[in-house]
């Protein structure tokens, strides 16, 4: 946070357009000084501490299926781009199917600020420090795009570029987040170490989940996604390698461990080092796996 | 710079506000309502003593546009008390001794009271939970957690 | 001294009473500086501040901000050309020639909106010319650093606070006590320690806030979330030229103070911005951004110290250096690093103390009080100290520490005579709590397990002649106004004070009134709300004013009724004859008097009881030595313990199990004393494991609670028992000393201990956060 943060919110004209197409045009339009709102949590921060500057936020809540959670037994799940997280956490399905989404959200700030936060804005937002963005790569979950020329999907893996940087364009409005059915026997947890023992920014964060697989020898797909160690939420392809073969006990999981440990590059910042960050990746990553393989049990 | 006219119900009553695009829900309530029981902590999501009831729900009204909230239903502080009865986590609290300064409170009686509305049967993991983002400095929570413990019996009575 | 009388029932005094003020503050009408309306012509000020820690300006142009529309003024440090401090007066309200810290205020715009204020802060151009700056408080006080203040032989100065002008050093305080380089040889056993305690934030949770306005008759008013309405007004009268008769501060509820809102931190700034806008009221409300990096400090120290006993484990000596990291100005921290030199063995005898208590000035923000100020810091390395030697010398910890600690009639550090004291008797009351000497296995093999514990001793830190008085008058209705100076924030004093009044009365509590906002204007002088003084002193006005109106109402009684007014008391309201047996309320006399029968005259009037308190006995000490005859006027003791768990995989702390025992004297309300320890120590916890301003070239990387942590309600899980311990003080109300700030001076200290009783790891200093103990775990090979 800046030291010279506004007293309140700069000056910026709230629009609110009829439709999709008109909230497209308008950013499009406006490329640089318009951003699309919705929970509105880490634009506000933003603004006040001076990083954003944009003269208009354009309110996308309300347009076409944006305030919808929609579950389909056969497809998977479709969040809108305004359905805050405790409501997505609350929901019969996600609570059902997508433990591991809600066991993220959960850990997200507090109560309240996830009354107006949204699971696509924490994506969108594309901090590396996003709660949440690990459970939605490990379910392969895709955005849903509404942009000048039409809609698109976007898979998330290979949409984070950098800190808040993705492949979205100007007059790109995310209308909506889809994550597939996971598959039978999908377990997962997410470990977030904070400074607090809850509700704080992680200063690392390990999302793992597991599922029967026969189409892998070891007959089992383990997967890993980290937060706050690298500049991107990060999967960790070789660890889905290494249980291929391996099947999860006490030495593949600390050998998976020692992977992510690998993989990571984190940063010294005032959460924490990069050399306790490292250790950390291991650490937990270990506990995570060990947590799933006494779940399988 | 544009000033909306929004209709709100505050506390029970049907409001006509002006409001410009920018101000913050918290804003509006404090600057153009009087409703100054609502505080301003931090204006950055973090500390919850701008706690307010949207909808049924608490959020940080320094995280909600005062524009949002057309045709919304609010409760703040000011409206947790009927016809001078206390609601019981203001009762509660007091006999508790969760009062100190002061500042924290109607953050913290609105979180408790959402919470009450939505798990009646608090455990006190959970009661911790629900106080995770309203910050207190004085009181180290352990009354203020008591208090809501002995709300939630207290509205069974 | 008033007698006063604890065993009328039904007397109050002594039983949890609720709150005065709670009605208000759960409805949220309860009234804080910034609910006041000041109309549509208030206008907002902001505050241009230095980027730079150290630097000349070379020139100022706020010609563009001034023809900003909108702006009505800017100002400058060319404005106000008068200091200002508490103790050393170093600082100027808005810098002039040069900058120290940055966030120094250099100039400020007042404006329509807010707005607009931000924008011509922008439009305000500075020349600045670097120059070197100090961060370490060690090297400032050598003769290689830079002087930061080459001024300091200019400044005012009180007689008790000793800066050494030509060097950084502002405040220099000594104990020379025995011989502590010949008593090293009488030493079985030795150790050796530095610990380093970081800067930390107060983060009370509402933001510094303060208006202001100069009306054309002359009076000028401030409206201030105070702890120090009386205070305030008298420097920021000074510096600014005004008769103090002709300034008022109107101080309403204050959301939390911890000593941040003690003494004048940035409520001077909308004074001197309103003295160029005549007329128009003037508001300044700080950022939580500006509350972390720009409010009062608490000071970093660096501590370095050497400590013996001999072989049957009787302390010895005690070497004991400090360097205080003043910051940029050391206007209140003087007399921080003052308490920290005559505080310095902890509460422990030592034959032979050699003390250098350095307070040094630095590039980094400005030091204050903070709740026990220089206690927690200073005890987070004697207590450390104290459990090492008694290793050393392999004693039991809470053995070594009951045969040495401080007891009643003991000779101290200053030459001082101990009042009678009950520290004993807290220790062994923590010890049984914690279950001391029985050593628990750990929850999982992933974890460790240790308990450890600290003592404290602090005192009133204040000038010797600081002073309270008080009031009470009747309504109307016959209830009672007590008239106080000293702030409610949160401590609970107001219904302390109802209680005292109540009490001496012989009234139900319920009929007695204290009630803000305090005004300098009507309200009677207080010196400020700091130090945990009101219960003691203020407490003792109180009880003077009380007994003054309990007289004066006797007196009309016992003329009307033609007895002796010694026959007379009143008992639940009613005067009482234990002669005649006659009664009458005391709502019939408080303030229309008595008529004479047959309605022939009146007797007596309106009742107005008046007191004040000030202690005359503290001496000053000699400036060489820091020995003199009573240094300070009492100290509250106490004992605290932890029982806690490591993660090995994470390094991360759980406390299980806490006790603490503090010897109050007198618990006024012992449900509000146990509210201040329970509230005390999370926050010293927080302290302990959260907390620290990051500082990187003196600016700070963390000014907001993303960044800064502090305990949450998710954070204190833990049982914590505890004990009020009660030997009276002899000039205290019902025998009652201080509890404000004590509680959360240990914590810190016993926390180290237990940290090493479950790792074997002393850590340089706090916070202890799970990193800094995953990496010394790291580094010691206990883990991989």
């Amino acid at each position: 946070m800046s030291r010279e943060a506004h007293p309140a919110l700069p000056e910026f004209e709230y629009i609110k357009p009829g439709s999709l197409s008109d909230a497209a045009a308008f950013l499009a339009e406006h490329a640089g000084e318009a951003r699309a709102l919705s929970g509105g949590t880490d634009i506000f921060v933003r603004m006040r501490d001076g990083a954003f500057k944009d003269k208009y936020l354009v309110d996308i809540k309300g347009l076409a299926g944006t305030d919808e959670i929609v579950f389909d037994p056969k497809r998977g799940l479709v969040i809108g781009a305004a359905v805050t997280m405790n409501r997505v956490s609350a929901h019969e399905a996600v609570q059902k199917h997508y433990r591991l989404l809600a066991e993220a959200i959960d850990s997200v700030a507090s109560y309240q600020l996830r009354n107006r936060a949204t699971v696509v804005g924490n994506i969108c937002n594309a901090s590396p420090a996003g709660d949440t963005i690990g459970a939605c790569l490990l379910y392969g979950g895709a955005l849903l795009v509404h942009g000048v020329s039409g809609e698109r999907r976007e898979p998330l893996d290979g949409f984070f570029k950098g800190p808040g940087q993705t492949t979205l364009k100007a007059g790109d409005v995310v209308t909506s987040l889809f994550l597939p059915l996971p598959p039978e026997g999908f377990a997962g947890t997410y470990l977030k170490l904070n400074r607090n023992k809850r509700g704080d920014l992680a200063i690392v964060g390990v999302s793992a989940c597991t599922y029967p697989n026969k189409d892998v020898p070891s007959g089992l797909t383990v997967k890993v996604a980290l937060a706050s160690v690298a500049a991107t939420p990060l999967v960790v392809p070789e660890v889905e390698e290494l249980f291929k073969t391996e099947t999860l006990t006490e030495i593949s999981s600390a050998q998976a461990a020692q992977i992510a440990m690998n993989a990571c590059s984190p940063i010294d910042d005032v959460r924490g080092s990069a050399r306790y960050r490292v250790m950390m990746v291991r650490n937990l990553t270990r506990q995570a796996l060990s947590a799933l393989e006494a779940s399988l049990k | 710079m544009t000033v909306h006219t929004i209709t709100v119900n505050i506390n029970g009553e049907d409001e006509l506000v002006e409001v410009p695009g920018h101000w913050t829900l918290l804003q509006m309530l404090r600057y153009r309502m009087g409703l100054t029981g609502t505080k301003n902590g931090c204006a950055g999501g973090e500390c919850g003593a701008c706690t307010v009831m949207l909808n049924g729900a608490p959020v940080n009204s320094c995280m909600v546009l005062g524009v949002e909230c057309d045709e919304a239903e609010i409760i703040t502080v000011e409206g947790l008390s009927q016809d001078g009865q206390l609601d019981p986590v203001q009762d509660a609290i007091i006999e508790a001794g969760g009062v100190q300064c002061g500042f924290c409170t109607p953050g913290v009686l609105i979180s408790a009271r959402a919470l009450l509305d939505r798990t009646p049967n608090p455990t006190e993991a959970e009661i911790q939970d629900a106080l995770v983002g309203n910050l207190c400095r004085c009181t180290g929570y352990v009354r203020i957690i008591e208090g809501i413990k002995q709300a939630a019996k207290l509205q069974k009575t | 001294m008033t007698k006063t009388d604890t065993t009328t029932p039904p007397s109050p005094v002594g039983e949890s009473v609720p709150r005065l003020d709670v009605l208000e503050k759960v409805t949220g009408a309860a009234i804080y500086t910034d609910d006041i309306p000041f109309g549509p012509g208030l206008l907002y000020a902001r505050i241009k501040r230095s980027p730079h820690p150290h630097a000349v300006i070379k020139g100022i142009d706020v010609s563009k901000a001034e023809q900003l529309p909108g702006v009505k003024v800017v100002v400058t440090g060319d404005d106000f050309p008068k200091r200002i401090g508490l103790y050393l007066v170093d600082k100027h309200i808005f810098a002039r020639e040069r900058v120290r810290f940055i966030g120094e205020p250099v100039a400020a715009v007042a404006a329509v909106t807010e707005d607009i204020a931000e924008k011509a802060l922008d439009l305000i151009e500075i020349d600045y010319e670097p120059l070197e700056a100090v961060f370490d408080p060690v090297y400032g006080a050598s003769k290689d650093a830079p002087l930061i203040h080459p001024d300091l032989g200019e400044y005012e100065v009180p007689n008790f606070i000793f800066p050494q002008p030509g060097t950084n050093i502002a405040n220099h305080f000594k104990v020379r006590r025995g011989d502590v380089e010949n008593a090293w040889k009488d030493c079985a056993k030795i150790v050796t320690a530095e610990f380093y305690i970081p800067h930390v934030q107060h983060v009370p949770i509402e933001p510094h806030v303060a208006v202001a306005k100069f009306d054309d008759d002359g009076t000028v008013t401030l409206w201030a979330a105070s702890q120090s309405p009386f205070a305030q007004r008298n420097l920021i009268a000074q510096s600014l030229g005004i008769s103090q008769s002709d300034m008022r501060v109107i101080a309403p509820f204050v959301g939390g103070g911890f000593g941040c809102k003690a003494g004048v931190t940035m409520e001077a700034l909308p004074v001197a911005i309103a003295s160029k806008v005549k007329g128009r009221p003037v508001k300044l409300l700080l950022t939580r951004e500006e509350e972390f990096y720009t409010n009062f400090v608490r000071q970093a120290l660096v501590i370095k110290l050497k400590m013996g006993c001999d072989a049957e484990g009787n302390l010895v000596a005690l070497h004991n250096t400090m360097y205080w990291d003043g910051g940029a100005s050391t206007e209140y921290g003087v007399n921080i690093t003052r308490a920290g030199g005559y505080n310095s063995t902890g509460p422990y005898i030592f034959q032979n103390v050699h003390t250098d208590s350095l307070c040094v000035y630095t590039n980094h923000p400005i030091g204050g009080a903070y709740r026990g100020f220089g206690m927690s810091e200073l005890h987070t390395g004697i207590e450390q100290c104290i459990d090492m030697l008694a290793e050393e010398i392999g004693m039991d910890k809470v053995e070594f520490r009951l045969k040495n600690c401080v007891k009643t009639d003991d000779i101290i550090l200053t030459g001082m005579t101990m009042h009678p004291t009950g520290l004993s008797e807290c220790i062994q009351k923590v010890a049984k709590a914690i279950d001391w000497g029985q050593k628990k296995k750990p929850s999982s093999p992933n974890k460790l397990r240790g308990k450890g514990l600290a003592l404290m001793w602090k005192a009133p830190s204040m000038p010797p002649n600081a002073g309270s008085s008080a009031e009470v008058k009747f309504n109307e209705d016959g209830t009672i106004t007590v008239g106080v100076g000293g702030q409610e924030i949160g401590q609970g004093t107001f219904t302390a004070m109802a209680q005292m009044v109540a009490g001496v009365m012989g009234v139900p509590y319920d009929w007695v009134r204290v009630r803000g906002p305090l005004d300098t204007r009507y309200s009677p002088y207080e010196w400020q709300t700091v130090a945990s003084r009101l219960t003691w002193s203020m407490g003792n006005a109180v009880v003077a004013a009380a007994s003054d109106a309990r007289k004066q109402l006797l007196d009309v009684a016992a003329d009307h009724w033609e007895e002796n007014p010694d026959d007379l008391d009143i008992k639940s309201g009613k005067i009482i004859s234990y002669v005649s047996e006659r009664e009458m309320s005391v709502k019939e006399v408080g303030v229309y008097g008595l008529p004479n029968e047959n309605f022939e005259g009146w007797k007596g009037g309106p009742i107005v009881g008046r007191g004040n308190f000030m202690p005359t006995y503290v001496t000053n000490l000699d400036f060489e030595t820091g020995q003199g005859e009573r240094a300070v006027v009492h100290y509250t003791t106490g004992a605290q313990a932890f029982e806690i768990e490591i993660d090995k995989e994470t390094g991360k702390i759980e406390v299980i199990n806490a006790a603490s025992a503090f010897d109050i004297g007198k618990a006024i309300n012992p449900e509000l004393v146990k509210a201040q320890i329970e509230g005390g120590i999370v926050q010293g916890l927080s302290s302990a494991i959260l907390e620290q301003m990051i500082l990187k070239d003196g600016a700070m990387q963390n000014p907001s609670f993303v960044d800064y942590r502090i305990a949450s309600a998710v954070d204190i899980p833990f049982n914590h028992h505890i004990d009020i311990v009660e030997v009276p003080q002899d000039d205290g109300p019902w025998g009652a000393r201080g509890i404000g700030e004590h509680p959360m001076v240990p914590s810190a200290a016993a926390l180290a201990n237990a940290i090493y009783d479950a790792t074997g790891l002393r850590l340089e200093g706090p916070p202890f956060s799970s990193e800094k103990i995953y990496l010394a775990m790291l580094d010691a090979g206990m883990v991989e």
